[in-house]
């Protein structure tokens, strides 16, 4: 499991960070959470192995707004690591109920949003009804890429 | 010298070779197999004794070959160690005192390019150490002894640059008796060290311990201070170079007394660069109060009779001993030196890129060398604390580290600095304001020097807080101009918001911009951060490549005062004892023509970058001019009728050479062949780095890329080898005034006829590898050894045939 | 000009105004759309960092619609462009991840090949001859002081977004929102952390509370500098602020009552068309006072 880790992300980049916490000093997250912050996560996948982090339920807590990366003077791709990890994360059912919830919607109907009296709304605006997103075509591509390790399809 | 040479005229079969394999230590025995490697050379051809020892360079390894030498009657010398370019003077000097010639002096590199890049794979490493053994005792059969030409020096020097480096180098060698041009492109010396408030670690002001030294400058009877100057043109070589300045023009007589008076009647107003923009001056100024020479400038960009474009002379009418000069004009003089001192210095990180910190935007966030100008008496506020947006004396400062420096995003170097500086500023505050609070966020503190550790406790005891964690974002207060700083304190494990009323930025330093131009006029070396490269960064660490050009300060890397001095005054030892001597020796690598071969067709003279070829039809031959001839051989290859030859680098013992390499398995083998300056000492510098790559590269070196001849290319794939590199200097940075056009020529005329005679032209490869890239030399060794992995030796034989036939073609023809 | 036009999920679901105001600015812009049967991009934010090969393969579906037809993607939201482009990046520079998107979507006959380019609308409209028509229809100019906001994913990472424009030492700061409304009459307004994250993705996936403590921050920045609207080209950044406010409100936090506005929406607005026609009517924070303040009605 961990080799196939670092082969998704190289782990030698790691090795170049300072710690210079520019990265944490940027983050909106970790002002209005106890995020774990991409410095901490850098540090513990090092000494601590990413298996532990990926434990972490904290690793969610992320706006995803790569600020980090932007401000990273070492420039490790610190959002390919975050992905890797959260990635790894779902795999052991480490996911949030509200992403777990928004990715099945996505599997079930094609699309990430659902209303109701939606073509009344758009009728409002002048518009036509939105024709249904091709949703067979759509699970048979995640049933392949295998979703289902995450979410039952 | 002369009777010793005829006395060791010989025969081919009267070759008496001494071989010594160097342990190095572990750095070689630690790999290489080195008494396998001596015992494998007793057998070659003309080796008369062969032995490995522990050290060669050390005194018994050396006392070891003289006395060979004498008792077996040694001819020639081969010592298989580290680069020539380190100890193959130490090796000569044996020879020679021991009645060998030095030229008969013949060394394997088997550390840089064997042993260090090959660590994992030993007996790989000891097989190519024995063909890097036999190449080198196949072209010491080949050597000849030779005489060097020794030429006068001129005993004087040029310092280019004015700072404090720049300064003390030239005042040591006038003291020592010698004149000195000192070339300082502003208005006046003093550099960077004149525009600092104190000094670290002993807190000196720093004018007043940098002014004495201007004045004796510009009072020096053996000084000959050029101010507003550049340098246009170098030409010739140690101890002799011509060197071109352009000084610009002044429009001020020196009669000048800096008393003022213009000032005032100037009209045209700009930022003062001196107070790093924070005040202004006028198009009339004088750079700063202690300028030396004390004598004013006028701006001409800036001033408003620039070309006569408006009549204004308020300045000319102002002054009463009648000192402006509207008719001055740029002057190009030409100066005979025998030694060169670059100091020219380094320029301050502009951190607008960083867009997060807001330098420019917020006017309280400066950079460290605004707040040099603004804390110092001669300053914009007299010295007083204040801060930008509402010019009052800020409580609550921070310091930001590493701004610009350790950082891919700018530069990564550490630029070794900015931590003391830091220390010492917030001393400089605590000192005058105590209630100020003080602190600097950063990523390491690097107190390494003497009594740096000393001022660092000390701004600890004095309260200046250090916060580990820089941070990732300031956000400015609109109405009170404050700062917040976003981060993490990572030693705590929690973010902080903190507000500031100023925030000052440590940047770093890096070369100057133009530093190029002067690296390309004096065929300088860059390392990959764009600083000058010392000929040895441990034991030549003031020299450079090019001799007679010697480094000074903070552009050989980034320095404090005291090293910079240090520096300086070690590169004026280097010169004074170059000018002292009064003359140098030229090596012995000099091109000749055979004129009973010579048809006088032009065709050397034609790509010789000296112009030091001449003859014509009617004399009916060419000839070198000795003293002329750089020794680059371009010239060589291109003679058809094998007229000329190189000394010492002769078709003859390079061919030699290209056999011995490719006597086994050629087809699995890549011969590269590699100048001196460049691509020589990148695979050195690749060595020292201990980057590891294939092992079946053979490299042989030759002074210049332009001398590889397309006959040594066609004879190596005769010989059936993998694959060819040619790699020299990158095109603009030719030791040889460009000769290496003739290289890229050259190859690509081979190409064409890989080309044409259907051989794939990839297994012929020209590369262009810096001193300072030893990856990229590794790369291209790995890229090339995965391009003939999959050759076959069917593959390899039709391309014998291929070439064999064209050759009988050309006979025929 | 004609693209193909990527509507993404909460456009045409939740704000379908920014649609209707969309096809009309683009209609008098002579800007062409073509509808495709595309599905959730995927956002960025989510199945990206739940499942990333999932994440590609449906981007690489999605690619391969507008490619089958040979033309261009222009997204409307900056998680849809920031998907898209970041997908077509790696399947053009990576051969195996390419090799492997192949392998899944052949059974359902698409193929990608890495011929066309995702670009979001911001971008189009900038284009010089679309500012040109802008200038030349425009009726009225809409003098209102505004704050941009950008969303994330619009510019960042840099490196893949703006490739080619940018080299790796610099910052990437996005214009080009600022510079189109100041040509109708717009004041466009700097503020502090101006590229602050909106907090919508923290919200969505975790906290909405944490979510729109960030958007608070954000908020008061925006208040500090007496901004009156803000402009947006994101609905997820939309939502953020427009319901944001609504929240923080019920909370006994701050009421701002700064109207947000998508910029096709401002845009339509200077090309004439009615508060009604661009959908601002059914915004959570009324714009109507201010709107009639400047002579809209």
């Amino acid at each position: 499991m961990t080799a196939k880790f670092w082969k998704r992300f190289p782990r030698k980049d790691l090795f170049e960070c300072y710690q210079c916490a520019r990265c944490t000093g940027s983050c909106p997250a970790m002002e209005v959470l106890p995020a774990l912050g991409p410095r901490e996560t850098i540090l513990k996948c090092l000494n601590h192995g990413h298996d532990e982090v990926a434990r972490d339920e904290k690793i969610w807590m992320c706006c995803t707004c790569n600020v980090c990366e932007d401000r990273c003077p070492q420039m490790i791709p610190i959002t390919d690591l975050l992905i890797a990890l959260r990635n790894a994360a779902a795999r052991r059912g480490n996911v949030p109920d509200k992403l777990l919830m928004a990715i099945e919607l996505v599997a079930k109907t094609g699309r990430s949003m659902i209303v109701h009296q939606l073509d009344e709304m758009r009728a409002h605006h002048g518009l036509d009804p939105l024709p249904p997103a091709p949703v067979d075509e759509i699970r048979e591509i995640l049933k392949k890429t295998g979703l289902d390790e995450v979410v039952e399809l | 010298m002369k009777d010793n040479i005829k006395s060791r005229e010989l025969k081919p079969n009267d070759l008496r070779i001494g071989v010594y394999v160097c342990h190095c230590g572990k750095n070689i025995g630690g790999t290489v197999r080195c008494a396998e490697v001596a015992q494998y050379a007793e057998q070659l051809p003309g080796v008369t004794i062969s032995k490995d020892s522990l050290y060669t360079c050390s005194e018994p390894g050396q006392e070891q070959i003289k006395a060979d030498i004498k008792e077996h009657n040694l001819n020639r010398v081969v010592v298989a160690s580290c680069t020539p370019r380190l100890h193959e003077p130490t090796f000569r000097a044996a020879c020679e005192s021991a009645g060998l010639n030095p030229y008969l002096l013949e060394m394997a590199n088997i550390r840089e390019h064997c042993s260090w890049v090959h660590l994992h794979d030993k007996d790989a490493a000891t097989e190519k150490a024995k063909d890097l053994v036999a190449m080198a005792v196949g072209r010491a059969a080949n050597l000849k002894p030779q005489l060097e030409l020794t030429v006068p020096v001129t005993r004087k020097a040029m310092v280019i640059g004015g700072g404090v480096a720049g300064i003390q180098a030239s005042l040591d060698m006038a003291d020592a008796g010698y004149k000195v041009y000192l070339v300082e492109r502003t208005g006046s010396i003093g550099g960077r060290m004149a525009q600092i408030d104190k000094t670290f670690p002993t807190m000196d002001c720093s004018i007043c311990i940098l002014a004495p030294k201007m004045s004796e400058v510009g009072r020096h009877p053996n000084i000959e201070l050029m101010t507003l100057t550049d340098v246009k043109a170098v030409e010739g070589h140690i101890g002799n170079f011509k060197v071109t300045v352009e000084k610009k023009a002044r429009y001020v007589k020196n009669e000048c007394t800096a008393c003022g008076e213009c000032i005032e009647a100037c009209p045209q107003l700009l930022p003062d660069e001196f107070n790093a923009g924070l005040s202004i001056r006028r198009a009339i100024h004088i750079p700063f109060p202690q300028a030396v020479p004390s004598t004013f400038m006028i701006d001409m960009d800036r001033c408003l009779n620039n070309h006569g474009i408006v009549a204004c002379d308020r300045c000319f009418q102002a002054c009463s001993k009648k000192c402006i000069d509207f008719a001055d004009q740029n002057k190009t003089i030409e100066v005979d030196v025998g030694a060169i001192v670059v100091a020219i210095g380094v320029d301050v990180y502009d951190p607008t890129a960083l867009t997060e910190l807001g330098y420019g935007k917020f006017p309280n966030v400066i950079t460290t060398l605004e707040f040099e100008r603004l804390i110092n008496a001669g300053g914009p506020s007299g010295g007083e604390l204040i801060r930008p947006s509402d010019r009052k004396l800020p409580t609550k400062v921070a310091f930001l580290q590493c701004i610009g420096s350790r950082s891919k995003r700018s530069n990564h170097y550490c630029s070794n600095v900015c931590c003391m500086n830091t220390i010492k500023d917030a001393l400089l505050i605590k000192e005058h304001w105590p209630e100020t609070e003080i602190y600097v966020y950063y990523m390491d503190i690097r107190a390494f020097g003497k009594g740096f550790e000393d001022l660092f406790q000390r701004a600890r005891r004095e309260g200046v807080v250090f916060v580990h964690g820089i941070p990732g974002e300031i956000i400015e207060d609109i109405n009170s101009g404050n700062l917040t700083l976003l981060g993490e304190n990572t030693l705590l494990g929690a973010p902080y918001r903190s507000e500031m009323d100023m925030v000052i930025l440590s940047v770093g330093i890096k070369p100057q911009k133009d530093a190029s131009d002067l690296q390309r006029l004096l065929n300088l070396s860059t390392d990959t951060d764009g600083f000058f490269m010392e000929a040895h960064p441990k034991l030549r660490p003031v020299d450079t490549t090019t001799g007679g050009v010697f480094l000074a300060g903070a552009a050989e890397g980034p320095k404090d005062i005291k090293d910079s001095v240090t520096q300086a005054s070690a590169a004026a030892s280097r010169a004074n004892i170059l000018m002292s001597k009064g003359e140098v020796k030229i090596p012995a690598i000099t091109s000749r023509i055979d004129p009973d071969k010579c048809i006088a067709c032009g065709l050397c003279a034609k790509v010789c970058p000296y112009h030091a070829i001449e003859g014509s039809k009617e004399q009916g031959y060419y000839e070198v001019i000795q003293p002329a001839c750089q020794g680059c051989g371009a010239c060589v290859p291109e003679c058809k009728l094998g007229a000329i030859d190189q000394t010492h680098f002769t078709d003859a013992q390079i061919v030699s050479q290209i056999d011995e390499a490719l006597a086994n398995n050629p087809g699995e083998k890549i011969l590269a062949f590699a100048c001196n300056w460049c691509s020589y000492a990148g695979a050195d510098f690749a060595g020292v780095s201990r980057m590891q790559y294939p092992t079946n590269v053979r490299i042989i070196r030759t002074m210049c890329s332009a001398r590889v001849s397309p006959k040594w290319i066609e004879r190596a794939f005769l010989k059936g080898v993998g694959a060819v590199l040619v790699s020299g200097c990158h095109p603009a940075d030719c030791h040889y005034n460009n000769a290496n056009k003739q290289t890229a020529k050259r190859v690509e005329r081979f190409w064409k006829r890989m080309e044409k005679i259907g051989v794939n032209k990839d297994r012929l490869r020209l590369a262009w590898v810096s001193a300072a890239e030893g990856s990229q030399f590794a790369k291209v060794i790995t890229e090339m050894a995965a391009g003939i992995h999959n050759l076959t030796p069917n593959q390899i034989q039709s391309s014998i045939e291929k070439f064999n036939k064209s050759l009988t073609k050309k006979a025929d023809a | 000009m004609k693209y193909a036009l990527y509507l993404g999920c909460a456009i045409p679901i939740k704000y379908p105004g920014f649609e209707a105001a969309t096809r009309l600015v683009c209609e008098k812009l002579g800007i062409e759309l073509v509808d495709l049967p595309f599905s959730c991009c995927p956002p960025p934010t989510s199945m990206k960092m739940v499942h990333y090969d999932s994440w590609m393969a449906l981007a690489a579906r999605n690619l391969c619609l507008a490619e089958e037809q040979g033309l261009d993607i222009m997204t409307l939201c900056s998680g849809c462009v920031n998907t898209l482009k970041e997908a077509n990046h790696i399947l053009r520079t990576n051969e195996t991840k390419k090799r492997k998107a192949n392998k899944i979507l052949e059974e359902h006959n698409h193929h990608y090949e890495g011929s066309i380019d995702v670009t979001h609308i911001l971008d189009v409209l900038y284009e010089d001859t679309v500012v040109e028509r802008l200038i030349k229809h425009k009726t009225r100019d809409v003098p209102l002081k505004m704050a941009c906001h950008y969303g994330c994913h619009y510019f960042r990472p840099p490196q893949v977004m703006y490739r080619g424009e940018l080299s790796a030492a610099e910052s990437y700061v996005p214009v080009k929102m600022d510079h189109l409304l100041s040509i109708i009459g717009v004041e466009p307004m700097e503020y502090s952390r101006k590229f602050l994250c909106c907090g919508s993705p923290l919200g969505a996936n975790m906290d909405s509370d944490a979510g729109y403590e960030i958007t608070r921050q954000k908020l008061g920045y925006i208040k500090e500098r007496q901004i009156e609207a803000l402009s947006v080209i994101c609905p997820s950044c939309f939502e953020q602020f427009d319901m944001g406010q609504i929240v923080l409100a019920r909370k006994g936090k701050e009421k701002y009552k700064i109207p947000t506005f998508y910029l096709t929406q401002i845009l339509g607005l200077a090309l004439g068309l009615s508060p009604h026609e661009v959908g601002v009517d059914v915004h959570r924070i009324k714009s109507k006072k201010l709107l009639e303040g400047i002579n809209i009605q």
